[in-house]
């Protein structure tokens, strides 16, 4: 038996080892090729040849403030004056230089900005206005169409559960939604109050509302005209992101399994990436999935997108869990009783 | 008073409304600035047949190409696939094989470059969308650029129709300086519009960056009125490629099923090219909203107006299943002998 025990334990420790001979240069890579991709600015392009965004340079700066060397030091200051030169006096950040309107990506700029206690007055600001913002319902002509006409409701869901939007004044969606929940969460010491805590509670249910049958999410329709539309592994980790804290964690279970499964064969690295971010974060062993990541970052073709790169580069930091929420002792207390 | 435009302002409620009498899209009051009127006397269009993805493509799409007076020679070419989202087992995207073979014709043809674009609406992970759907082996065989329009600067883009309320666009800068650009949507039937073809192939152009995934925006201001503005607003030099080897019917433009029509559908106007392709599917063009008010201005619908410079639309006529909600768009007898 306890030659057993010490076999399995050696086994083990073999396969960590061998874990991190991959790991560690994979994720040296992905920085690399990181801090290559940041521009002039300071700011990080979606892809090269294309303006710097707040979403890629609030996902740069992320990935890059996990890393301790110099260089990386000072990515991460550069990237947080383009940030700080681009919050809107409201708080809020736009998509692009190009677009005079703050959006969706303001998410991101909390998120990215929570990391450093210095910017913590810029973070809060972005966070007064997206709770603010609210995804549309439907107007009450159209409500009262499908209370007449039940067989025309062409959807699976329910409107008057509001998360938040790509485009302001447009329908709530899992991905935004799932950004904003995230950010919110990581500046809830700053958000006390009924109303910080009911958008979240109802951002929460929006997103299971909209859960896919077989389980997971994808942009955020789980049937259209009686046809049941099938997830994605992407949408589905940064749901369960989101969801991290969520009180009753048994429901979820379905969707993790169905993540695991989706990243099982041909996921991206995206995809991968954001499966052990996910995974992890609701302590599901990830240590496969992880070095399949990096296998596929050290051995194929990189993507050259800085989305992909910055959650490769945080799946790939073992150390750190990187999008992981604080508690909320309120929340605690309330699963707690039931 | 709620307007008819509260009603419509969700895609769900577009549904409903396709079978609402009274209730119908954005068409009571029609204006286009006079940049928008590019409605030529007639128009020419060919149907040419083509019965797999594989043979003789390159010399089928070379034919095609040289019926008409295409300036091509010297010439940035943009071509803008259908690549919403992917599923191993249906039929959703432009033929990867027809791809190759249009980017090998133009080339041949004299073109300075030839640029693959797309901004799917669904998906926001492009490793995997291109990896599974073959397109980016196509793309790495022939040496050709790929561009997310959805992550494409952009510039705002004044609409010279009023259709929808929207006023102004971002657009991707690669289409607004495209030299020619080509629309190669499948040829499919779509649950909200009637039919996705040359014109529908556009919601691709809008940056998802700006305007989210799925392209809500659109679906708020009325699809069948955003097609027209968004058709509307390119002022570039256009040509239209529609793959009808094998389309799609039913429950379109995801889950319809597979449709083998064995055609390819070119031509620069793509009202004309559009109209032939719904007569193709045994749909009456002149019932397909969007068709009948683009007909008004930007090009022809009426089989008088439209030379067909190859094969008969009646020795090829196919009947595509819609869904009962759209049985009123099909082909009469009468409406097809006129």
């Amino acid at each position: 038996m306890i030659e057993q025990f010490s076999r399995q334990a050696s086994l083990t420790r073999s396969s960590r080892r061998s874990e991190q001979a991959k790991r560690v240069p994979a994720l040296a890579s992905v920085r690399k090729l990181l801090l290559e991709a940041q521009d002039d600015q300071g700011g990080w392009p979606a892809a090269s040849s294309f303006p710097s965004t707040t979403e890629s340079t609030a996902l740069g700066l992320l990935a890059v403030s996990y890393a301790t060397e110099e260089s990386s030091r000072i990515a991460a200051n550069r990237a947080m004056a383009w940030l700080q030169a681009r919050q809107r006096p409201d708080g809020s950040w736009p998509h692009s230089d190009q677009v005079p309107h703050g959006d969706w990506a303001t998410s991101l700029a909390i998120l990215a900005l929570s990391r450093f206690p210095e910017e913590k007055a810029s973070a809060d600001a972005g966070a007064r206005w997206l709770l603010g913002q609210e995804g549309r319902g439907y107007g009450w002509l159209t409500k009262l169409v499908f209370l007449l006409f039940p067989e025309r409701k062409a959807v699976r869901l329910d409107p008057d559960l509001i998360g938040w939007p790509w485009y302001p004044d447009t329908f709530s969606w899992i991905e935004p939604t799932s950004y904003s929940l995230i950010a919110l969460k990581s500046r809830r010491a700053d958000l006390r109050g009924r109303r910080a805590r009911a958008r979240i509670d109802e951002a929460e249910r929006m997103i299971l509302d909209r859960e896919c049958l077989s389980g997971g999410w994808n942009y955020g329709n789980s049937m259209v005209l009686d046809e049941e539309l099938w997830p994605y592994p992407d949408t589905t980790a940064l749901a369960l992101i989101a969801l991290q804290d969520f009180p009753r964690p048994e429901s979820l279970e379905r969707s993790l399994t169905a993540l695991e499964a989706m990243v099982e064969d041909r996921a991206s690295i995206l995809s991968l990436a954001l499966a052990v971010l996910a995974l992890q974060l609701h302590g599901r062993d990830v240590a496969a999935v992880r070095s399949r990541l990096a296998g596929r970052v050290e051995s194929e073709l990189l993507p050259t997108d800085t989305r992909s790169l910055a959650f490769a580069a945080l799946a790939l930091d073992d150390g750190a869990k990187p999008l992981a929420v604080p508690t909320d002792p309120l929340r605690q207390a309330r699963s707690a009783n039931g | 008073m709620v307007s008819r435009r509260d009603f419509l302002r969700t895609g769900a409620a577009a549904a409903a409304a396709a079978s609402l009498p009274g209730c119908r899209s954005e068409r009571d009051a029609p204006r286009w600035d006079g940049r928008a009127h590019r409605k030529p006397e007639r128009s020419d269009v060919a149907i040419l047949r083509a019965e797999s993805y594989s043979g003789d493509l390159l010399d089928t799409v070379t034919a095609g190409l040289e019926l008409f007076a295409l300036k091509i020679s010297g010439r940035r070419v943009v071509l803008k696939p259908n690549l919403v989202e992917f599923d191993p087992q249906g039929v959703i995207n432009t033929h990867p094989a027809l791809i190759a073979a249009t980017i090998e014709a133009f080339l041949h043809l004299g073109a300075r470059e030839v640029v693959v674009a797309e901004g799917p609406g669904h998906r926001r992970d492009n490793e995997y969308l291109l990896t599974e759907s073959g397109l980016g082996e196509i793309l790495r065989d022939t040496g050709t650029r790929y561009v997310d329009l959805n992550q494409d600067s952009v510039r705002p883009a004044r609409l010279l129709s009023s259709y929808t309320q929207l006023g102004t666009l971002y657009l991707p800068e690669t289409v607004l300086d495209a030299e020619l650009f080509v629309s190669m949507p499948k040829l499919k039937t779509h649950h909200w519009a009637g039919v996705t073809l040359s014109m529908k192939n556009l919601f691709g152009v809008v940056p998802g960056a700006v305007y989210g995934w799925p392209k809500n925006v659109l679906h708020w201001a009325g699809i069948g009125a955003s097609i027209i503005d968004i058709n509307a607003a390119l002022e570039v030099p256009r040509f239209n490629i529609v793959d009808g080897i094998v389309g799609m019917e039913g429950n379109g433009p995801i889950q319809g099923e597979p449709k083998r029509s064995g055609v390819l559908v070119f031509g620069a106007d793509p009202v004309a090219v559009d109209a032939t392709c719904a007569r193709l599917m045994s749909i009456d063009p002149w019932r397909v909203s969007y068709l009948a008010d683009a007909a008004a201005f930007l090009g022809n619908v009426a089989n008088e107006r439209i030379a067909q410079l190859a094969e008969d639309v009646d020795t090829l006529r196919q009947d595509f299943r819609v869904l009962e909600s759209f049985e009123t768009l099909k082909l009469t007898p009468r409406a097809a002998a006129g």
